[in-house]
């Protein structure tokens, strides 16, 4: 099989895509504009590259707007948990103190990837796409046997993909499908946590399949408000 | 007992045998968190609470509270720090500092809900805390290194890399954790190397634990900086209550960043407005952004008033911290100059009025070179950025006028024997415990009476944001009041649940009624709880009431605080509770200074208090010809003997000895503080009940 040659796969059969096929064909759209090369192969690949169903949600960020105080992560540990933990979170947010504006803050959030590569790095089926739920990428901890194959295979640092150790599997953004300890109805459809919680209002959610790039799960979301109080709409 | 909040666990670390031992936090769980715990551990790890600062036996806390590193609103990252300092004159009391960033909710994520630190090492040392993993680590290679140096070093050494970016193993084991973030650092620096009584703590940026030199304490300890990170979970005991519970009062009382109902009609203002309105970024006060930076919080805060810039200088800056020196009039300059204040360790507080007292001396005559106080700093170009850094260098490493200001203004005024004279002039007004003014002592007296009656300038904005700030800002963007007056003072009054406006009426009879002393009881007893040991931000909590809803002001005091305690720690503490709980720590605390020497005689102003008039408008509620309204307070002193009936009246509503200001066994008792009753008559300063 050529390394482009993809197969349609239905869900539920994503295992038989391998890790070769996926690098060559959708991973180098997910990993973006520095890796053009492939995204001009990705470009003329047939539509059934796109072997998964696409998620019917994405968390989009305004890098500019993130105000780095972590509400999201306590909020989102919160609601899937039952705990404070900024570490249990499945949005990230990483800060240089020191650090010179806009490069002070970066917000980590899980794209959704339209060909998900972790869950095509999974040998169980535990990190699946739900279709009962959007089409979410998420987690059936019951299948999970922490192999971390799926971790290893995000292609973002840090991965979004991430490994719950107190309760011992994997896990990743679901978009608030599955929040027991929440009062509100999440996943796409719903609302999610960290973009109701964020005091700046810096994270929004689409139906719309963003361009996958960097730039293409950022948003500007400030409007002329933003600039009375002196901050960048630009 | 709690089922949420708390992880378990204090650590007590001794520098002098390099022992370490776990205290449980169910044994101190009674006093609530941060500083209640915090003076509680005092009194019993601290058998002579007479001891120097800088004593070996002295005990610092850095207290985390059950509301660290969790969702209730602006109450997650604040750490109180407690021991005897070296700042006060003219005794340095046990005293408290705070500072925000992410320091105590990454102790509770290491499991620790605080850190106790005792002795003295021989050697320079920095304590690592790693999960449950503690090790006293030695620092001869951070001494001698900045604040932010001296963070990015501990990065690289605990993290691996101080630019940390992805996942990192927190242990060997993989389900021993792992985290993108990097250990939160409080950590001292050449100033606080040096034993300066005006060096402060840095955490990140621009967290300052500024008050009582705890920054020269750890120096006398030889203790560089404590490293926490962590990967463990804060329990919480009702989790969808509580998200329920920070969404609305997001909605309800914070700032809609999108759509906000009430904004600063002046932009070149913001900052100022801010005070009322709570916008991203207020916190400099006195400058923005300008068009290039973002607002930035401490951990989970709902207003994020601070600023990082495109130049990294000031992040992390506000209040009185961006506003240290501006001569130059320009933004960069102000910016550079305090970011390398924070970087040599000093408290700003301490130099914000010092450099123009000093300047003030320049132009008599009495400083400069071959003067009376000699000093070769190039104060004939006060205005130029090469003066404020020389100034600052001075200071921290005790060169050319510096050797003196080291031991903070005071002290060096003291030393140059002008104190009573420039004390009573106003030259330099420093009303009480050797603190700068900071609001203005003769008119907003529950600030300077807690203070008096206290240990420090009590720093606590609840009550000074509605009073003052808001008359005052209104005024500066040329809009009327947002609020009458007496509605004002009543909504306040029914929010504490004193129940009388008057406590509120700040003319020139209203500072003295009793129900002034209720209110100013009520201030020391609703801080020591909810903000100092429960860990809420004093530039957000109390709300008592609220400007960002329309017509709709109720604020989200006294509602939703043990709303949120319940959700957070399950159990119940009603309102009247909590204050108690205050009030008992705040008696601790009175003992404490008690047996430091505290007497009625010593509870008095500096002079110009007295006899220097109000010159400048200053606005504040008052009832004036029988009419409530906001007065500008002109020509005001504080009468002494109206003062001194106050204090009579003050001491007796706590409880205390009316001629001496002493607790007594009655009133202690009452609180459960027998044996601090037993402590105090030891050492014959238990006042007399009912006297």
């Amino acid at each position: 099989m050529a390394d482009n040659d993809i197969k349609k796969v239905e869900p539920g059969e994503h295992k038989e895509v391998t890790r070769r096929q996926f690098i060559t064909g959708v991973g180098g759209v997910g990993m973006g504009l520095a890796l053009g090369g492939f995204l001009v192969k990705g470009f003329f690949l047939p539509e059934e590259v796109f072997a998964v169903p696409a998620s019917e949600g994405y968390l989009l960020v305004d890098t500019k707007k993130c105000a780095g105080c972590e509400t999201c992560m306590l909020m989102c540990s919160l609601v899937h948990e039952g705990v404070s933990n900024i570490n249990l979170s499945r949005i990230q947010i990483i800060q240089n103190p020191f650090g010179k504006y806009p490069d002070d803050i970066a917000q980590q959030q899980c794209r959704q990837c339209p060909y998900p590569s972790c869950v095509d790095a999974c040998p169980t089926g535990a990190m699946h796409v739900d279709t009962a739920n959007g089409n979410i990428r998420t987690v059936d901890a019951s299948k999970c046997i922490g192999c971390e194959r799926c971790i290893e295979a995000c292609p973002f640092t840090p991965s979004r993909a991430l490994w719950n150790y107190e309760d011992k599997h994997a896990f990743k953004c679901d978009l608030c499908a599955d929040t027991p300890y929440w009062n509100k109805e999440g996943g796409p459809g719903g609302v999610q946590a960290c973009v109701q919680a964020c005091p700046t209002k810096a994270i929004t959610y689409t139906g719309e399949l963003p361009v996958q790039s960097d730039v293409g799960y950022i948003v500007n979301l400030r409007n002329s408000h933003w600039a009375t109080i002196n901050f960048p709409t630009d | 007992m709690a089922i949420g909040g708390y992880v378990g666990k204090i650590l007590y670390v001794n520098l002098t045998d390099k022992s370490t031992k776990e205290i449980p936090t169910a044994d101190y769980e009674e006093w609530g968190g941060g500083h209640g715990m915090g003076s509680a551990l005092f009194w019993d790890l601290v058998p002579d609470k007479t001891i120097d600062g800088f004593d070996p036996d002295n005990l610092v806390t850095f207290m985390a509270s059950p509301f660290s590193g969790t969702l209730v609103p602006s109450s997650s990252g604040r750490t109180e720090v407690q021991g005897i300092g070296v700042q006060q004159y003219p005794i340095a009391w046990f005293t408290r500092s705070n500072f925000g960033g992410r320091f105590s909710g990454q102790m509770k994520f290491a499991g620790w809900d605080g850190i106790a630190v005792q002795g003295k090492s021989e050697t320079p040392v920095w304590i690592n805390v790693v999960n449950d993993t503690v090790t006293i680590e030695d620092a001869s290679g951070l001494w001698g290194l900045n604040t932010h140096e001296t963070q990015e070093e501990i990065w690289a050494l605990v993290a691996g890399d101080k630019s940390v970016s992805d996942w990192w193993e927190i242990s060997s084991s993989r389900d021993g954790g792992r985290t993108t973030q990097k250990p939160a650092v409080v950590c001292i620096g050449p100033a606080g190397e040096n034993l300066n009584r005006n060096a402060c703590l840095i955490h990140d940026a621009g967290n300052g634990g500024g008050q009582g030199g705890f920054g020269g304490i750890l120096g006398a300890k030889n203790l560089k900086a404590i490293s926490f990170i962590g990967t463990g979970s804060v329990p919480i005991a009702d989790p969808a209550g509580l998200a329920d519970l920070r969404l609305e009062i997001q909605d309800r009382f914070g700032y809609n960043v999108d759509n906000p109902t009430l904004e600063t009609p002046v932009p070149a203002l913001s900052g100022m407005y801010g005070l009322i309105n709570g916008s991203p970024g207020y916190g400099p006060i006195m400058w923005t952004a300008a068009g290039a930076g973002r607002p930035q919080g401490c951990m989970g805060c709902f207003k994020n008033c601070r600023i990082n810039t495109e130049s990294g200088l000031g992040n992390g800056d506000q209040c009185v911290e961006g506003l240290y020196w501006s001569a130059s009039g320009e933004l960069i300059d102000q910016l550079a100059a305090v970011t390398l204040l924070d970087q040599v360790g000093t408290n700003v507080y301490d130099m914000v009025d010092a450099h123009p007292y000093l300047l003030n001396l320049y132009k008599m005559g009495v400083l400069g070179p071959g003067k009376a106080i000699p000093s070769d700093l190039p104060w004939d170009r006060y205005d130029s950025p090469e003066f404020i850094e020389a100034f600052t260098l001075a200071v921290a490493n005790r060169t050319d006028i510096g050797a003196d200001l080291a031991d903070g203004l005071t002290r060096a005024v003291i030393k140059w024997g002008r104190w009573e004279e420039d004390t009573t002039s106003g030259l330099l007004p420093r009303p009480q415990w050797g603190f700068p003014e900071h609001y203005d002592p003769r008119l907003e007296v529950e600030w300077s009476y807690g203070s008096l009656f206290g240990d420090r300038d009590i720093n606590e904005h609840g009550i000074n944001w509605l009073v003052h700030w808001m008359p005052t800002v209104t005024a500066a963007v040329g809009q009327a009041p947002l609020m009458p007056a007496e509605e004002l003072a009543t909504r306040i009054a029914e929010g504490t649940g004193v129940g009388d406006p008057k406590g509120w009426d700040y003319s020139a009879e209203g500072i003295y009624t009793d129900a002034k002393a209720k209110a100013v009881a009520w201030h020391r007893h609703y801080t020591r709880f909810w903000k100092q040991s429960i860990g809420m931000c004093d530039w957000a909590w109390p709300m008592l009431i609220n400007f960002n809803a329309g017509d709709d002001y109720d604020g989200a005091t006294p509602t939703y605080e043990p709303l949120l305690f319940k959700a957070v720690t399950g159990t119940d503490m009603t309102w009247e509770q909590s204050l108690e709980l205050g009030r008992k720590i705040w008696n601790l605390d009175r003992a404490i200074w008690v047996l430091q020497g505290r007497t009625r005689e010593m509870e008095v102003y500096t002079n110009y208090v007295y006899d220097k008039p109000t010159d400048v408008p200053y606005f504040l509620p008052a009832i004036e010809n029988g009419e409530w309204g906001y007065s500008i307070c002109l020509g005001r002193t504080l009468d002494r003997e109206k003062f001194d009936d106050f204090k009579t009246r003050f001491y007796k509503l706590e409880g205390w000895d009316s001629t001496t200001g002493w607790p007594t066994r009655a009133g202690l008792s009452e609180l459960g503080l027998s044996e601090v009753a037993d402590a105090l008559d030891g050492a014959g300063k238990l006042g007399a009940d009912g006297a």
